[in-house]
């Protein structure tokens, strides 16, 4: 009897629990409605095998080769050399530096505002003429000085001297024969002359001198040495040019094939003068702040905003000026 | 070999006795004074990048532009060429951003290398090579390459040896600018060009003992 009632209860429990009223009803339900679900294994049946697996591949260490040393910090490769039983190099402390040229341009001319047409009676005017006396007796005496050194010089015969220099530099970037090109230019300005004429075709042309050149400032000073002398002077030029700059797919970039354009530049010749076959190249180029902007290149490009507020960034394409190459 | 086997056996074996002995197997294969004897003048693909460097003439400006491309690789990806020609394929004749997008979501180690060169041909594309969107790129060519192969050991029984190669694999991609093609391969023939076809294939059977 005792068991009857027993099961009774049981039967009464479950009823209850069924019913979905007391707190338990949830997990019971659960036991019902368990779908079976495959896990992937990947144990070995049986496990003592996975050890004689294991000792089937004789281990090797296969060497990275993506890694690169520029990506490595110097904790790493030092640790990797110690490794390798390799001596880290000499440290390399020696500074490259040329002296068959000077690194810039001493005391630079600064071209007047409007190239120098301001009248003389306006305050201006009067100012940049009695600077350019001041610096006219400068001149005379470095003109003095680079004729101890190079008797036949001559300072009206200059300008078409330093006009041939000025095309033949520029014609020799247009072919790309860097090993001429450093007959007519000193190594400061060969990179800035090349910068971004790789790839690219550039078809230059002299049209004419619209003003003959003129000497405008000359300049003598020592390196070192008393005795190692350079002389930079520099020649104002207004010619008309014309420039076409092709991509590597041969499409226009800059410029145009029949446009010819007048350009007024004020350009430095070097000359180291003690040197015995010293020539005299093209040094640098002096860009007058009144200068206006240059024409861009007509393309788009994407103005990249702060990465600070990625929100904000939106991209927009924006006309930019590009650097020209000459 | 088999005593190369047994010499690797007794290494194995020595494992917990001597350290020494362990890094000799380890620097078996890595070293770089071994590399330099075998392997001194394997400078990996040389010849894919010099697409980069060539210059066409000047065109006329009646002339339509010419399409810019750009060709781009990764050289000894740890990860097998042959499972790395399926994703190559994947982006083959893709759009860039398209190809970017599908390559996000491809299951495969290969994926991520993949995904990271075009995006460096990408950015290569704009900054030097004078295209000015860089979505206006389109998938032209990707393969694959074998790279450097190690041999592993592998041991089997009876003192036998199986090899075990641990393969790297180069990936080059070449994009091009403009629309991709709609047919990247040939082009699907029509039901009415697949039915002449057939026709003209039947047409032109030879019965045999025929008049």
């Amino acid at each position: 009897m005792e068991a009857i009632g027993q099961g009774r209860q049981c039967i009464k429990y479950l009823q209850i629990l069924k019913s979905g009223t007391g707190f338990l009803a949830p997990a019971t339900l659960q036991t019902y409605n368990n779908t079976q679900v495959r896990h992937r294994i990947t144990k070995h049946w049986k496990p003592e095998f996975k050890r004689f697996r294991r000792e089937k591949v004789i281990k090797m260490e296969i060497p990275n080769l993506q890694e690169k040393s520029e990506d490595m910090t110097t904790e790493e490769i030092r640790s990797r050399m110690k490794e390798k039983g390799i001596l880290p190099p000499r440290p390399w402390l020696d500074r490259p530096f040329h002296i068959s040229c000077t690194g810039g341009i001493f005391e630079p001319y600064v071209p007047p505002e409007g190239d120098g047409r301001k009248s003389l009676l306006s305050s201006i005017g009067a100012k940049q003429k009695f600077e350019f006396l001041e610096k006219k007796s400068k001149s005379m005496l470095a003109v003095r000085k680079i004729r101890n050194y190079e008797e036949e010089f001559e300072t009206d015969e200059f300008g078409q001297v330093a006009q041939d220099i000025y095309i033949k530099a520029h014609e020799q970037i247009a072919l790309k024969d860097k090993h001429a090109l450093r007959e007519f230019i000193t190594e400061r300005a060969y990179p800035e002359m090349m910068h971004n004429v790789k790839d690219k075709t550039i078809h230059w042309k002299f049209l004419q001198s619209l003003e003959p050149p003129r000497l405008v400032h000359a300049r003598v000073t020592d390196v070192i040495s008393k005795e190692n002398l350079f002389a930079q002077i520099t020649v104002r030029f207004h010619t008309q040019q014309l420039l076409a700059i092709y991509d590597r797919f041969g499409r226009l970039m800059h410029g145009s094939e029949t446009l010819a354009k007048d350009v007024l530049e004020y350009v430095v010749f070097e000359k180291h003068i003690s040197n015995e076959y010293g020539q005299w190249r093209l040094h640098d180029k002096i860009v007058p702040e009144w200068l206006p902007a240059r024409q861009p290149a007509p393309k788009t490009y994407r103005l990249v905003e702060d990465l600070v507020q990625p929100e904000e960034a939106v991209t927009e394409d924006d006309k930019k000026e590009v650097a020209a190459t000459a | 070999m088999n005593s190369l086997l047994k010499s690797f056996r007794i290494l194995s074996v020595t494992k917990e006795i001597g350290l020494k002995a362990v890094t000799q197997t380890s620097a078996f294969h890595s070293s770089a004074v071994l590399d330099k004897k075998w392997n001194q003048r394997n400078y990996g693909p040389t010849k894919w990048l010099q697409h980069n460097k060539t210059v066409f003439p000047p065109q006329e400006p009646n002339e339509e532009p010419r399409k810019a491309f750009v060709v781009h690789q990764r050289a000894n990806i740890k990860y097998s060429p042959n499972k790395m020609w399926y994703v190559a394929c994947l982006v083959r004749g893709l759009s860039v951003d398209e190809a970017i997008k599908q390559l996000s979501f491809c299951l495969k180690q290969g994926a991520t290398d993949v995904k990271e060169v075009i995006q460096e041909a990408q950015e290569m594309a704009v900054s030097r090579h004078n295209v000015e969107y860089k979505s206006n790129l389109w998938i032209a060519e990707s393969f694959v390459g074998k790279g450097r192969v190690f041999k592993g050991v592998r041991r089997h029984a009876r003192g036998r040896m199986g090899k075990v190669e641990y393969k790297h694999c180069h990936y080059f991609v070449r994009l091009e600018e403009g629309e991709p093609p709609k047919h990247y391969y040939q082009t699907p023939l029509t039901p009415e060009d697949q039915f002449n076809k057939w026709m003209e294939q039947m047409r032109s059977r030879k019965i045999i003992h025929s008049l």
